[in-house]
């Protein structure tokens, strides 16, 4: 009775207020590209990636949507759950791509890939992380990694030498600047992510490629003694309390701030890091030539590589309605000179092989060449998991910082959630 | 025609069958559109929640892991949810003794004809007008822990020999942050009711009070007070409802942290129906939430009801 | 003692008291309105200015920001598309409701607590518990223009101005009904040329609650707007942010200025809005 009632109220309504969907002729193609260049200069170099493609080919309408990350998440959520997908859609790859894919979501594009030798414009790992199952359903835009990006100037004036290369001398280094008077580490605790990568690099150096491999696949799993010692390792760095006071309400912006006025010694965070100190800093220019980087410093005794990098970047997945035109058109947006011209507007360190010369930026070619030659690349951890046990992750080391949870509940806590997601 | 002057008996009146007839299809006219709005909006999507609530969903493709009430059973269960109901009800406690006595303070000092009346009216009102998003913008910026950049502690210092306080940073604060924001939004909406209220009660009520020699607070206490119930449950009820469904303002300030220390139904709802993708989850949440909205509507109108048989809660 | 010399002696004490009234009032009144000044502020600073010293005066102030969103032609669009949204919800959410207030009120009917409980319905249940079933509904419905924002929002504003309206309905006197009906009235008749004539006041009471809502509404616009064109306000300060950061003074400006319109819309409306309610409360 309610479900009749219901039914017929709805076409009632439909009839008052349906807006007829055929505005656009028949014979006309619409492309429907959400990304997340809000900014104002980024978003006219994809406006004119669009206007130039319907020059070329008038009876194909790009349609663009443009949203701010966080809204952008929540509204392309919606719209999955909803089964209704854009064509062109901003991706991080990993867990959400793999959700998406399962449940049939994105078009398979591994033909149109192997045609025109497409593929070879990129590398294989990070193509990888915008597939499947041995499919390719998207393209990376964007690869870059994570490091500790340092006030040269401060550092001096700690006396610290030369940067850390192992964690012992990192935590040393740390102290000393305490010493000197300055914050030496900004952290953003309230946003999560930049704390998280605190421990899943502790992680990664300490048990290598080899114990989250294992974990991931069930061989082992997240509560491995790996794991545990990585919190460890981070308890001991926080217990020295090195960061700003009231981390644990800060946001990224602020961490961004604290660093590019000079008020914190160093921050770990990815390639895009100078542009947000910059933009919080009051000379809008940051910590222009005191800035400094270095990798993540190795564990003594882990099994992994200093050369080993963690990092992620953004590329297009493609949606399982869209027309044969999508695909025209992001091989059009993803061009080696296409990529340059992101690159020169600093909106990405590119993937297209060739496209490296839209780069200037010495440290944004510093991070290049560390990706393109690490022996073990890994997407952040809380890309590369299903986003349950990501946001696992996340909850449970904002923990850790608090002081709340111990090293082995936080491994507990994310092997829980692994081994309902993985398993 | 002639029981309309049967001495305006209006039960006797109302009750007579031709009216009755002819306000039964006067009435199913004007509330088409009203039912109509509510089938469609509001008790569909309730009853799609309530039938994914039954499942293990993450929203995409057809949900087919039927888990019965397991959901239900992992979330009352949960200690973070738990964390998160004794917050609503923080809240809602917070609420009841802290900011209606202020808002019903001041509708009684605004009420006179005192020079500025209208100006401190319309300023306490104010930051109603502001969004939810924007109120919490502002606040985190007034509540930065860092004295140089956040005004509160920047006051705070002031005094010699304390600590700057961390606020939003600190487990034990967050929840005080948040209540002072949700109070500076929301004091000036429940001044306003009382300023109805009060407007009603007739002066010489009062007045003959004062003759018999009562006091400021006598007066307030005995006579406007009493008086001024109804409008004191409309506040309540709109009150603890809100209170309960709290989002907006805490999720731009803490995001229900640090580690859960400001997590509330809805927030809670939120983290695992859209970030941690487990829809029916956070259905299951949003049928429990409704659920404890429900309890709490129908025991409260039992309550005044039975308090006060004449005075509905809403009239 | 007579009764004018008790009240004169009351009045004396009021007096006293008043001096205390003020103080009271005064420290209400800067903490309400330091977080609004801080506001404005922050609009008139750089991105720079903000991160470091967010409270001082903005001196010299800057006005760039707020000139170059002026200067959009975005924001003019935005502004629009609000105001049609506003609108259309404000007169859709005040009409349907008076008509159900009115059966609520003021007639009798079978069914009508359990119709009245459906409606409450509405204050127990927050939009965004729902946002997917109402999203893949309004796609069904072919609504994913201003029309899907609107059409949710009345629905959602319903229950609560429905109890509210209900209330002042019912302290129109009895006897004004039964005269009209004397005088040849229909139910109809004396809904629109007597009941809303005299419920004015507590017709724009409600309207401005809706405006308010209605103006700040974001969750709505964010999944169901997909071309920048029918963007609302709210939407505006997303361009600000980029993956990483969010230019905050940037953001300031644009919120002090889409703040104007509520505020002018509620000082026009706050004498209707306060003689509105009063009005409703006659009952008692």
């Amino acid at each position: 009775m309610t479900r009749k009632l219901s039914v017929i109220l709805s076409l009632v309504l439909v009839c008052v207020f349906a807006v007829s969907s055929a505005a656009y002729a028949a014979d006309k193609v619409t492309v429907r590209w959400w990304h997340i260049f809000t900014e104002e200069s980024q978003k006219a170099v994809c406006q004119k990636f669009a206007d130039d493609y319907m020059a070329a080919n008038p009876d194909v309408t790009i349609e663009m949507t443009v949203m701010e990350n966080e809204a952008f998440k929540t509204k392309l959520t919606t719209v999955m759950q909803g089964g209704n997908p854009p064509d062109i859609i901003h991706s991080w790859g990993g867990g959400v791509l793999n959700d998406y894919a399962k449940a049939g979501l994105l078009r398979d594009i591994t033909a149109d890939l192997d045609k025109d030798g497409w593929r070879d414009l990129y590398g294989a790992g990070a193509l990888e992380t915008y597939g499947a199952g041995g499919k390719n359903y998207g393209i990376p835009n964007d690869m870059g990694m994570i490091g500790f990006w340092y006030n040269t100037e401060l550092f001096e004036k700690a006396g610290i030498k030369a940067v850390p290369t192992t964690w012992s001398e990192f935590l040393a280094d740390v102290q000393l600047l305490k010493d000197s008077g300055t914050i030496p580490i900004a952290v953003a605790g309230q946003d999560k992510w930049p704390a998280m990568y605190y421990w899943t690099y502790l992680a990664s150096r300490i048990g290598g490629k080899a114990a989250f491999d294992a974990a991931y696949d069930r061989t082992g799993s997240f509560a491995d003694p790996t794991f545990v010692e990585a919190g460890y390792k981070l308890k001991e760095l926080i217990d020295m309390e090195p960061f700003q006071d009231g981390f644990l309400g800060s946001i990224y912006n602020d961490e961004g701030g604290l660093v590019g006025n000079g008020k914190a010694a160093m921050e770990l965070m990815g390639q895009w890091a100078p542009t947000v100190q910059a933009d919080n800093s009051v000379d809008k220019k940051g910590l222009g030539d005191k800035l400094g980087w270095f990798p993540f410093p190795a564990v003594e005794g882990g099994a992994g590589s200093v050369a080993d990098a963690m990092g992620g970047g953004g590329g297009f997945i493609v949606g399982k309605d869209a027309p044969d035109e999508a695909i025209d058109f992001l091989k059009f947006i993803n061009t080696a000179e296409a990529q340059a011209t992101m690159a020169k507007a600093g909106m990405v360190i590119p993937c297209a092989k060739g496209a490296e010369v839209g780069l200037t930026d010495p440290f944004k070619l510093q991070i290049k060449a560390a990706v393109d030659n690490a022996p073990y690349f890994q997407l952040y951890y809380d890309q590369f998991l299903p986003s349950a046990t990501a946001q696992v992750i996340n909850d449970s080391i904002q923990g850790l910082f608090a002081g709340t949870m111990t090293p082995e509940e936080v491994a507990q806590a994310i092997e829980d959630s692994a081994a309902e997601e993985l398993g | 025609m002639n029981d309309l002057f049967i001495a305006g008996n209006q039960h006797k009146y109302i009750l007579s069958p031709q009216k009755r007839n002819r306000d039964t299809l006067t009435a199913l006219f004007f509330l088409i559109p009203t039912l109509i709005f509510f089938f469609i909006f509001i008790i569909y999507p309730i009853i799609q929640s309530l039938y994914y609530s039954f499942f293990n969903w993450k929203g995409f493709g057809p949900a087919i892991n039927f888990v019965g009430l397991r959901n239900y059973e992992k979330i009352l269960t949960d200690s973070v949810f738990a964390k998160a109901v004794g917050n609503g009800l923080l809240i809602v406690v917070l609420s009841l003794i802290v900011q209606l006595p202020i808002s019903i303070a001041l509708a009684i000092m605004v009420r006179n004809d005192m020079p500025g009346r209208s100006f401190f009216r319309t300023i306490f009102f104010m930051p109603f007008v502001f969004s939810e998003s924007i109120a919490g913008i502002i606040w985190v910026s007034m509540f930065k822990p860092d004295p140089s950049i956040g005004f509160l502690n920047a006051i705070w210092t002031l005094i010699p020999g304390v600590k700057p306080l961390e606020f939003l940073g600190d487990t034990s604060q967050v929840m005080m942050c948040v209540f002072i924001a949700l109070t500076w939004k929301y004091l000036g909406f429940h001044m306003l009711l009382y300023m109805a209220g009060l407007a009603n009660i007739p002066r010489e009520i009062e007045e003959a009070a004062i003759i018999d020699g009562a006091s400021n607070w006598q007066i307030i206490r005995n006579v406007t007070l009493p008086l001024l119930s109804t409008t004191i449950r409309t506040s309540v009820y709109l009150s603890v409802l809100g209170s309960l469904q709290q989002f907006g303002l805490i999720w731009i300030m803490s995001k229900g942290g640090p580690v859960n220390a400001s997590e509330t139904m809805a927030i809670y709802m939120y983290r695992f129906g859209f970030m941690r993708l487990a829809l029916g989850y956070g259905c299951a949440v949003g049928v429990i939430l409704l659920l404890i909205c429900l309890i709490f509507s129908v025991s409260y109108q039992r309550l005044v009801k039975q308090q006060d048989y004449l005075g509905g809660l809403y009239s | 003692m007579t009764e004018k010399n008790t009240i004169q002696s009351w009045k004396k004490q009021n007096r006293r008291s008043l001096i205390f009234k003020y103080i009271v009032l005064i420290i209400i009144f800067l903490i309400v309105v330091i977080p609004i000044i801080m506001l404005i502020f922050g609009a008139l600073k750089t991105r720079g200015e903000l991160a470091t010293k967010p409270y001082t005066p903005p001196i010299p102030p800057h006005f760039e920001n707020i000139q170059k969103i002026l200067n959009q032609p975005d924001f003019w669009n935005m502004l629009k598309n609000s105001l049609f949204v506003m609108l259309a919800a404000t007169a859709g959410t005040v009409l349907v409701a008076a008509m159900a207030a009115f059966s609520f009120s003021r007639l009798n009917f079978r069914g009508k607590n359990l119709s009245f409980n459906v409606v409450t319905l509405g204050l127990l249940f927050p939009m965004s518990i729902a946002i997917l079933p109402e999203y893949i509904l309004l796609r069904q419905l072919n609504l994913l223009n201003l029309w899907g924002i609107i059409l949710p929002e009345i629905a959602f504003a319903l229950a609560g101005d429905i109890l509210i309206l209900r209330g002042f309905f019912m302290a129109i006197p009895v006897e004004l009904q039964d005269a009209s009906y004397i005088d040849g009235c229909t139910n109809l008749g004396f809904f629109w040329k007597i009941l809303l004539p005299l419920a004015r006041p507590s017709l724009s009471a409600v309207a401005v609650l809706a405006m308010i809502n209605s103006w700040n509404e974001l969750f709505l616009p964010i999944v169901v707007l997909n071309e920048e064109r029918l963007y609302t306000l709210p939407l505006g300060t997303m361009q600000f942010s980029t993956e990483h950061g969010t230019d905050w003074a940037m953001v300031l400006a644009f919120v002090a200025l889409s703040m104007i319109p509520t505020i002018i819309f509620y000082l026009f409306a706050e004498k209707q809005l306060i003689s509105g309610l009063t009005a409703g409360a006659v009952k008692g």
